[in-house]
């Protein structure tokens, strides 16, 4: 006899407002149903009521975790419509912050993951350590959350002492190393508790259309930073993980990879940051009748911001957001049917799911 | 050499060629449908992004854009739709062919009332009692922001 199970909309795992209905025999999940919507604010269409620096405040609290790139997009996207081009310092900048964001969103998710696997110290050591790495961004940006680092043609901080910023990386680092990296790529606990649970076979993860590391762990190695550079990717020399399990542990290893590629893009980036402007020092700005779209690799995967715009017009037309997690999540139904019903917390937490951008 | 994305209008069967405008790849599918498009995007190892709409002034009807990802270049294919006031704008439905669409066709659904026929609809954003089409639409003048002092001006400083 099958019944169903209703989970949230207040999560087991996580603060944010959603409902996966799933349908047991036994222990055993055979289907389920999501539904979202729980907290949706209408930003797309409140950004056509905002001019054009207030629709970058606006969009930055798409998503808590991944402000910076909801604003270095729009940002890209709104400098296709006005002829902006950022110069090269600005470009390492916006590198140097992305590559913070995904370091902080990982750790983050990692301190979850294992506070999902009963592996409560590990989820101290990961919050202990994402701390720090929100220290760096409050020393280059001065905020914890919302950065107001992008600008239309540039960023709005600059960098005064990139070796002071690459010290406080390398000793992150260096912890790193000694407690995330091996505990989630070697550890018995992590590997019992994550193998073969979860599993998106490549052929659902190419038909589900899924993006980042969810994508990258059922072997797509799929990465914008790679396949269209923007900002200063093209010039920084880095690998993108792929795996080819689907499992959650295939998720956690390539999230455990990424940390490494970060320091090693961070390490590049503040060596080489050129010295200039930061921004174009237009205040004004013009635009063309148009749409442009930009895309960028945010931590849980593609993030794509189309705008529109009418000569003449201080506000947009219209702002398309795309997020990564509105093209993850479909896929946990996939990811859940066959599993244990004691495993589903994990696995829903495994795609790193953000419902503040889902519910945009 | 001719690549992918040259070849590709031939094999949609368009005359048009791409035009690449604010980092997209244009082209105008004429005649062809929207899942003739999709079977061929597969059968390219494109990969579904997603459907921007646009609500169009007056009575223009409403214009879907469906973004593909071929080889790290963004595709984009503009499908028209008009209908009669008192119908709602038309299309046929690629959730079969490709499920990455779901939520997306769900979500243009309930926000703009596009029908996209030959496919079974679940609320996504939606409860029980609310209406269709009414999120970007109906309350466009509620939220407009008071006259007056605003960011606007300062703005124009």
């Amino acid at each position: 006899m099958s019944y169903k199970i209703p989970m949230g909309p207040y999560h087991p795992a996580l603060e944010e407002p959603y409902k996966l209905d799933m349908i047991c025999e036994g222990e055993t999940v055979i289907d389920a149903k999501l539904h979202i919507g729980f907290n949706f604010r209408g930003i797309e269409h409140l950004a056509e009521t905002r001019n054009y620096i207030q629709v970058i405040a606006l969009m930055e609290r798409v998503c808590g975790i991944c402000s910076n790139i909801h604003t270095l997009t729009l940002c890209q996207a709104m400098e296709g419509l006005t002829g902006q081009t950022p110069p090269p310092r600005a470009q390492y900048i916006r590198v140097i912050m992305a590559e913070l964001e995904r370091l902080h969103s990982h750790v983050l998710w990692a301190g979850i993951a294992s506070k999902l696997m009963g592996f409560k110290t590990m989820f101290m050591t990961c919050f202990e350590i994402r701390e720090k790495i929100m220290d760096v961004l409050a020393a280059i940006s001065g905020n914890r959350v919302n950065y107001s680092m992008n600008r239309i043609g540039g960023v709005n901080r600059d960098i005064d002492d990139p070796a002071a910023i690459l010290a406080m990386i390398e000793q992150l680092e260096g912890e790193m190393m000694k407690t995330v990296i091996p505990i989630f790529t070697t550890s018995s606990t992590a590997r019992s508790r994550c193998a073969g649970i979860g599993v998106l076979t490549e052929e659902k993860a190419i038909s589900c259309g899924v993006v980042g590391p969810t994508a990258r762990a059922s072997g797509l190695g799929q990465d914008l930073r790679r396949a269209a550079p923007y900002a200063a990717y093209a010039e920084l020399d880095f690998e993108v993980p792929v795996e080819k399990a689907g499992d959650v542990r295939a998720r956690l290893f390539v999230r455990a990879l990424e940390i490494i590629e970060s320091c090693k893009i961070l390490r590049q980036a503040l060596t080489k940051l050129p010295p200039g402007e930061i921004n174009s020092g237009e205040e004004k700005f013009k635009f063309v009748t148009g749409t442009a779209t930009s895309r960028v690799e945010a931590p849980r995967g593609e993030v794509m911001y189309s705008v529109s715009w009418k000569e003449g017009s201080r506000n947009p037309n219209r702002v398309h957001v795309r997020t990564p997690t509105f093209a993850n999540m479909p896929a946990v139904r996939w990811m859940v049917m066959g599993a244990r019903l004691a495993d589903t917390p994990l696995i829903q937490a495994s795609i790193d799911p953000c419902y503040s951008c889902t519910d945009r | 050499m001719t690549t992918l994305l040259d070849s590709l209008p031939q094999k949609l069967g368009t005359a048009d060629q791409w035009t690449e405008k604010g980092g997209v790849h244009w082209l105008d599918p004429g005649e062809l449908s929207v899942r003739d498009l999709c079977l061929e995007m597969i059968a390219a190892h494109a990969r579904f992004i997603t459907i921007t709409a646009y609500q169009l002034p007056k009575d223009e009807g409403i214009r879907l854009e469906y973004h593909w990802d071929l080889a790290g270049q963004l595709l984009g294919f503009p499908f028209l739709l008009k209908a009669e006031p008192s119908e709602d704008p038309k299309i046929e439905s690629i959730y079969d062919l490709t499920e990455s669409v779901d939520w997306i066709e769900r979500e243009i659904h309930e926000e703009y009332k596009v029908d996209f026929t030959g496919r079974v609809y679940e609320p996504l954003l939606m409860r029980e009692g609310d209406k269709l089409g009414v999120n970007l639409r109906e309350i466009a003048d509620i939220c407009k922001p008071e006259p007056g002092p605003s960011g606007q001006e300062e703005v124009k400083k």
